[in-house]
This record gives C-alpha cells, structure tokens and sequence, in this order.
C-alpha cells in the first residue's frame, strides 16, 4: 500500500528570510517592555542627574554636580563602602559554605543526598520578608537561638539582629539554593574520569580538589559570584529589616533618600551609582557567558 | 563438597544487627548526616520559630516552646479587613503577572533559542546587563511617569510594574531549555512530514515542559511576593500581602499577626516547592543563567 | 525507486565552502556511500540533500525534479540521524505512528503499517516500549523503520551505526543490506567507516574537504584509487616516497636503498609509491633473481586468526605492512626476502600507473 508523500500537496516553501522576520516579532513584547519600562527609565535617571538647570538663567547644562555630592557626603561614601564590604563578605560566605556542599552533592547519591538538595532548595521558596521575620525570631533577642543557649548555660548571647552581621546571615541564607544549584550543575560537568584518573596516579582528595575541580569550575563559580553580587549589592528588604540605622547599604539608603528626605535627584544619583558598580560586575558576567558558549561550540 | 571458611570481618559480628547496619550507615555517609542535621537547623530552624509563634497564645521567654497553645490569632487575624483585601489581590495579581509574563516571554525564549536574527545574542544579554540597575531607582523614575499617566494606585500599574521583575527569569530559563532540546529531534520530525508548529507543540513543547514549570513557579512566586514596586506603585489603593507583611512587621507589637501572616503567605509556595523541586534539580535554573 | 541528482552543488559557511560543488548520480534502488573523514563536507551534503541545509549554489534534483527550494517536511526523503533519533517522550509505536498521523491514515491502517515496519527490523512485539528501554542498537532499528514506514523515495543515513559497539555495527550493516534489497529502496550513506563503505555500497563517492575524489564501485576504489588521499583512506597501503632514475625506482637514500622497475609513463623525478599489504609476495632467500626482490627483517607480527599481519623493515628505509598466511613458518626478527607484485607509482597529482609483475618462481605469497 502506497502511503504516499506530503510532497503531492506541497505548499509554497516558506523563504528562509521569513523566519527572521519571525525571529524580530517574537522577541519585540518583551524587549520593548523591556526598552520602556528598564531602559528608558534608566536612561531618563541618569540623564536627570546629569544634567542640571541653573536657577538663575533656567537653562540646564551638564555636569556632575550631583555625584560630586555624593562623593563630599561622607554618610553616603561610608554607605557605599558598607554596602561593597557586606557584599563581598556575604558572597565570599556563600563560596566558603555552598562549595562543600556541592561537592558533597556531586558525589553522593544516597537518599541523604536527596534530602539535603531539597533543603538547600528550600529557601528558594521563602520570600525576603518573611525571611527577615523569621529570623527575628530566630535569633533576635529573646529568640529561639537564645532560649537554646539559654538552656545550655550561655548568657552572653549578643544578637546579631540591627547588626551587619544580621544582613549578612539573612542574604548568605537567601543565596544557598541559587549559589549550590549552579555549583552542582558546572560539578556536574566535570567528567568522573577526570577524576578517577587523578585518583589512579596517586592524588588525595584535597589534590584532587585544588587542582582538577577548581580550576574546571571557575566558569560556573565566575557566574555565581557576578549574579549573587548583583543580587546582594542592591537588595533592599533584607538590609532594611535585619541591619542596623547606620551605615546603610545603598538599597535602604535610595529609599530613605526619596522616600523620608524626599530627594529624589538624590536617590536617582544613589541609583546610578549603585548600577556603575553592578554594571561592571554584570560586564565581566556578560564576557564569562559568551567565552563558555563559545566555547562550548 | 568442600566447604570454603571465610574469616568474618571483625567489626561485623551479626550483620544485621541494627547497631551494626546502623554505624555502617553512619560511617558511610557521616558528612552526609552531619550536613543534613546542620542544614536542618539551619533552614528549618527560624521557619519553625514562626510556626511555633503562629499557633501559640502566649509565649514568653525563656520557654523553649510556647507557653499556652491556640488558635486565637488565626481567627483574628484572617477576618482582618485588609488581610481579606490584601489575599486575594496577591493572589489576582500573581495569576495575572505569571500569565502575561508567559504569553509575552516564552515565544520570545524559543526565538532566541532557535532563529537566528542579527542581535540576539545581544538582546538577550540586555536582559541581563538591564537587572543590574537597582530596581528601586527604577521605580523612582518609573513612578514620575505612572503618576502622569493615573497608573499610581491602580492594578494594572503594579501589573506592569511587576512583569518588569519577571522578564530575566521568563526569558533566559526557556531559552536555556529550549536550546537543550536537540535540534535532531526536531529535525527528524520535519522529516517525516510535520510542519514546524506541529513540531513545536507534539515535539519541543512536552521536553522543555519540566523546565518551563520552573520557570513559571519560581515566577509565580517571585511575584507573589514582590515587595517594592507594589509599595511604590500600589499604595494606596492596591495593597498586596507583601506590602501588609511591611507594615505588620515594623509597626506590630503582638509577634503573633506577623506569624500567621507568614505562615499563611509562606504555605502556597511550600506545596509549589514540592513540584518545583523535581524540575530545578534537572539543572534547569543553572542552565539558564549559563551554567 | 528513484533516482538523484547533485549539479554542481556548494555550501559556503562565511568564506569556507564545505561542500564545494559536488556532482553526483545516484540511480534507482542503488546504495551510495559517502566516505570521508571528519569535516569533509558528507554530513553537509546529506544535509542539504534531506534539506536541513539551504545550499549556496547548484541543485538536487530528484526524480528530474529539483527539490532544493523545498522545506524538508515536503521532501520525499527520509533521514535517519546519527544520535537521538527517537523522541523520548513517545513510545516505539507512537514514534513510528506519528509520521502516519499526519498524512490522516485510519488507526487500523497505522496499527498494520507499524507492526510491518517493525516485524521488518526484527522488533515485532516492541511498540509500547520507550525509547529508554531500548537499547541503542535497538533505536537505530527502530529510526530505520520510522525512516521507511513513510516509502520514501530517498532514504538518506547519517552515520547511523556510529554510536554503536563494533559488533553490533557489523550485524546492523548486514540487515540495513537486506532490508534495502528487500525494499528496493535508492539509499545515502554517510560514513567515515571505510570498511563499513566497502562493505554495504554499491558506489562509493570518497569526499575530502568538501570535493569528491573518487565515485566508483568499491572494488574498482580499492584496486585503483584515484589520488593518494584515497589510496591512504581506503584499505590498509604502504606509501613511500620514492625518485624515478631512469628505469629504476628507488626508495631509501645513496647509500641504502632498494629499487623496483618503472612503468611506462613515468618521467624522472619525486614520486609515491603505493603497494597493498597483500601485493607483496614472499619468496624463499634462494631461488629468486632479479630486479625488485627486496630483502627485509619482521619486526612485529600480529596473529589476526584466519592470517597475520606483520612488519618487515628494509632498515633505514621504510617499515612495510605485510600479509603472511597462517602456513608461512616465519616469526619476528627474521629474515625475510619481500617481492612486490603490483604497485601503483602516483607523480605529479595525476591518476596512478598500475605495474603488475608476474608472480616469481617458489612464492610462500599470501595472495
């Protein structure tokens, strides 16, 4: 039985160059939304703060005016170095603590394994808030960790809570399952046989370590530490309930500036600059991502 | 027949002994039971302080648990008015967001994985470079423009303003899955004749489904939860959990409101982990970003 | 069932041409092989030929009909890939079904057409299963039926057997042959396998770097290639430099060396010398005389069952591949006197002049 072709009732072939032109309208909604809503609001910030009108001959010129007081500000210089300390630490934790437990990830495959992923996943599901409430209770004065204590026979629990140390256990807590997820995955590639032929000529286990799987997983480790700064650099919700009043990371300190000081040429400018150091960072993301997918073909 | 003796091993009297099967266990995954009791603590310890607070009626230090136990304050606080406004607003305003931020992004997402157009490889970047301008300065600027178009205080401006959050993850999540799905799959259903949606919908479509849930979820929920531009936009007509959630935490004395609203907000993305975590663990989530 | 046509066809990727203007006939029912390392265009050609590629320039034409400009979901090919075939949410049945869906066949045609397909392949009672449950050798079956269930009337391979251990390739090509015969069916085969070539096609086209070098049946490929890339690809061959002096060939240097006799057509100068492992006889020390008899030492010798492979060395010349059958009583560093019977002389990138030599008096040859 002849089942035939599609041939016998063939269209017209679509021209290649159609699907280009698909290409662009698929992609326009979200980066027009994109262009309106991130780019240009962006771009009006910075320009705002660029360009100031002289009050006397109501003409606006350029000049750096703004950024020249924030630099003179000595509160908002401590806050920008503040913010930059916290983040490194805070990323710096997350290497120190998610790195072992990826690893522990990577070459176990019992059902504690299974149980421990799940719960590094766990706080992918918690928001911010709630978080910060939750540690309030934990370990805020009068909280779980000090009852705990407390029933041990320590007295002298100082609470981290309205202290840096505060931000910095709410955002290593946040970043666990991002940072361990993306550390497993680039573990994942480094092939067993790498390992095991390590293994074969002799090499322990820390050998093993430093000089096969750190060097093959600093792209995914570059990526982890260019997104979590990112993340960790602006947040706000975390830093705004768990810190202390002063200093400030910059995320609390936009909102202050706009929202008590209504200073909203202050806060934009607070904004830009938050971003040129995020930028930067994102820049060396952008560089790291491209190698890898060039690479990779 | 001969009969081969072998020396018991020495640490072994009775293999099944419990005591035994159990330090063997323990011997073999030490770290692993050590990670998982510290992580335990770690990660469930401050969620359980709040569950502990949510169902108690009077606690006072140094009581490791609650003094009296009730649920005195579910009652008050869930026939709060603004808590009755506040959930199903969230919740409305979530299903919207997820729903647009789908229609919007997931074509674009199999585009950037399978045409190629001049660009894209930039535009997809942009999305990126684009999340690294604080949020916050962002609104503040957003907001001067919502404000003259009347989008201050109404549900499709904390829409809009909401869908800006989720595009990164919307987009670079099915991308990533999309580009995973071998080309000779697709290939070889053209082959036999099918036109390239039919591929699309019976082929592509049912292998990224995983990875695309956990895009949706992890969007559902980030929305859900979404704090900042809500405040800056939807006051103060519209108002979210979140933004209740704020406003409880810094100005309530009685620790209990803010347990039940936590435990209450905190429950539908505890059953969405469930689903969720099958999907990420694939490798989903680091392939989007390029891992 | 049909024939092929390639015109002059090219794929330029940027500035490179990968396939660079091919010409091919493929006739009805015939099995084509083409051959070639990695990267020298043969996937491309495939590729366009399915339509998976647009070319730069030329044409296929099937049947008389040029086909280029159509997509590949209306060719009247079908193609089996070279890994992930099988769509892996779908079972056997349904991944065979779903090119006969499309064309709106009755489901009790669909239930007759799958398990013929399948009963063809030898996997009769396979169709509920997934595709993970089956091995590899079992899902390239299982692609060739989906492949054929549609009669096409090209059926195009890309190295299908290459993923799969080295016995199962062997009993795959043999019921891939079968089948086809069966079928009657014009078939392409990729392959950079040059045994699997030589054994499934019925003309093989030798590509390097994006040019065809040889279109020819295997034996005449084997016993004549063309140019020297095919002489090395094809076949175990001793190439060795060598100068034409006169009426002598001379492999080795001044002081060492040993000599053959030129062939007509042979001028003075730089040449390869090209000879089969088998074309060189083994003589006893004795009773030859001549010229052209060399005298070696075997190196290594390797046991193969049914004859052995071994190294003779002319020192300080060259290491030649030898043939010795399993009566030869010869064993590793040994003399041994060598006789060449036929040899091929390649000068000035022209086609080969072919010296066959009349076999010597006492050979303990292998041929």
């Amino acid at each position: 039985m002849s089942v035939g072709t599609l041939s016998s009732s063939a269209p017209a072939p679509q021209p290649r160059r159609l699907s280009t032109l698909l290409g662009y309208v698929l992609v326009a909604p979200p980066v027009v939304i994109m262009l309106l809503l991130i780019f240009f609001p962006a771009l009006q910030a910075v320009i705002q703060t660029l360009f100031i009108e002289n009050e006397a001959t109501g003409q606006t010129a350029f000049s750096l005016q703004n950024y020249a007081r924030f630099f003179a500000d000595p509160i908002g210089l401590s806050n920008l170095w503040y913010t930059v300390e916290i983040t490194i630490i805070t990323v710096l934790l997350l290497f120190l603590l998610c790195v072992p437990l990826a690893l522990y990830l990577r070459f176990s495959n019992s059902r504690v394994a299974n149980a421990v992923q799940v719960l590094a996943l766990f706080p992918l599901f918690v928001p911010g808030i709630i978080l910060a409430f939750a540690l309030i209770r934990f370990m805020g004065t009068r909280g779980t960790v000090e009852t705990i204590l407390q029933l041990f026979g320590f007295t002298g629990y100082h609470t981290p809570y309205l202290k840096p140390a505060g931000i910095i256990i709410g955002l290593v807590w946040e970043g666990i399952p991002f940072t361990t997820l993306v550390l497993t995955s680039g573990l994942r590639q480094v092939d067993n046989a790498l390992i095991e032929s390590a293994r074969d000529v002799g090499a322990n286990r820390f050998q093993i370590f430093w000089r096969i799987i750190l060097p093959l997983i600093q792209r995914p480790a570059l990526i982890v530490f260019c997104l979590n700064f990112i993340g960790v650099f602006g947040s706000y919700t975390i830093p705004y309930l768990l810190g202390p009043a002063a200093p400030q990371m910059m995320g609390v300190y936009m909102q202050q500036t706009y929202g008590d000081y209504q200073d909203r040429i202050g806060a934009l400018t607070q904004a830009v600059i938050t971003f040129l150091f995020c930028a930067v960072v994102g820049l060396l993301y952008v560089r790291t991502v491209t190698r890898q997918r060039a690479d990779a073909r | 027949m001969s009969t081969i003796t072998q020396a018991a091993p020495p640490f072994e009297v009775n293999p099944r002994s419990s005591a035994a099967s159990l330090s063997r266990f323990i011997r073999r995954d030490g770290i692993g039971l050590i990670t998982l009791v510290v992580l335990i603590l770690v990660i469930l310890g401050p969620i359980s302080s709040v569950f502990l607070w949510a169902f108690a009626e009077r606690w006072r230090y140094p009581s490791l648990i609650p003094t009296q136990w009730g649920l005195s304050y579910w009652n008050e606080t869930l026939s709060r008015a603004d808590i009755g406004d506040a959930l199903p607003t969230s919740i409305f305003l979530s299903l919207v967001v997820t729903f647009l931020s789908a229609i919007i992004c997931l074509p674009a997402a199999y585009a950037f994985a399978r045409i190629k157009f001049r660009g894209r490889q930039f535009m997809l970047l942009s999305f990126l470079v684009t999340n690294a301008f604080p949020r916050f300065g962002l609104y503040v600027s957003i907001a001067v423009v919502f404000f003259r178009l009347n989008l201050v205080g109404t549900l499709p401006g904390v829409v809009l303003i909401q869908l800006v959050n989720t595009l990164l993850l919307m987009i670079w999540i099915p991308t990533s899955a999309f580009q995973g799905v071998d080309r000779s799959l697709e290939e070889a259903a053209l082959d036999v004749g099918a036109s390239r949606w039919r591929v699309f919908i019976q082929i592509t479509l049912p292998l990224v489904l995983p990875a695309l849930s956990a895009a949706v979820l992890l969007t559902f929920v980030g929305t859900f939860y979404e704090a900042q531009g809500a405040l800056l936009i939807g006051l103060p007509n519209v108002r979210t959990m979140p933004v209740l959630m704020y406003q409880l935490i810094n100005n309530q004395v009685i620790v209990q409101y803010g347990a039940v609203i936590s435990v209450v907000m905190w429950l539908p993305s505890f059953f969405l982990l469930g689903f969720a975590q099958r999907f990420l663990r694939g490798g989903a989530l680091a392939a989007g970003f390029g891992v | 069932m049909s024939t092929l046509t390639l015109n002059n066809l090219t794929k330029r990727f940027g500035d490179v041409p990968a396939v660079n203007g091919i010409n091919l006939n493929v006739g009805d029912g015939e099995f084509l092989c083409i051959l070639g390392p990695s990267g020298c265009g043969k996937s491309t050609a495939l590729r366009m030929i399915a339509g998976f590629e647009e070319p730069t320039s030329g044409d296929i034409q099937i049947d008389g009909e040029s086909v280029a400009r159509i997509p590949p979901n209306y060719r009247p090919t079908a193609m089996v890939f070279q890994k992930y075939t099988l769509w892996p949410h779908m079972k056997v049945y349904d991944n065979i079904a779903f090119g006969l869906r499309l064309r709106g066949l009755s489901r009790k045609q669909i239930d007759q057409e799958v398990s013929e397909s399948l009963e063809m392949v030898g996997l009769a009672k396979y169709g509920p299963r997934y595709p993970s449950q089956l091995s590899g050798g079992e899902q390239q079956r299982v692609a060739l039926a989906r492949a054929l269930v549609l009669k096409p009337k090209i059926l195009l391979l890309d190295e299908p057997f290459s993923n799969l251990d080295a016995l199962l390739r062997v009993r795959l090509r043999e019921e891939l042959r079968r089948i086809q015969r069966q079928v009657r069916i014009t078939a392409i085969f990729v392959t950079h396998d040059q045994e699997e070539a030589l054994s499934l096609a019925d003309r093989i086209a030798v590509m390097n770097k994006g040019s065809v070098e040889q279109l020819d049946k295997p034996s005449a490929i084997y016993a004549n290639p063309q140019t020297l890339f095919v002489a090395d690809f094809i076949g175990a061959m001793n190439l060795l430099p060598a100068v034409v002096n006169g009426d002598e060939i001379r492999i080795g240097d001044t002081e060492n060396y040993q000599v053959l006799p030129t062939p007509e057509g042979v001028h003075d100068g730089m040449i390869t010398l090209a000879i089969r492992p088998e074309d060189i006889a083994i003589v006893p020390d004795s009773t030859v005389s001549g010229s052209g008899i060399w005298r070696a030492q075997t190196s290594q010798l390797f046991d193969l069952g049914h004859y052995r492979k071994a190294f003779a060395n002319l020192p300080g010349i060259a290491n030649l591949k030898i043939y010795l059958s399993k009566a030869t009583n010869i064993s590793e560093d040994e003399p041994i006197t060598l006789y060449p019977i036929r040899y091929l002389v390649y000068q000035d990138g022209k086609p080969p002049i072919e010296t066959l030599r009349a076999k010597p008096e006492g050979v303990l040859a292998f041929s």
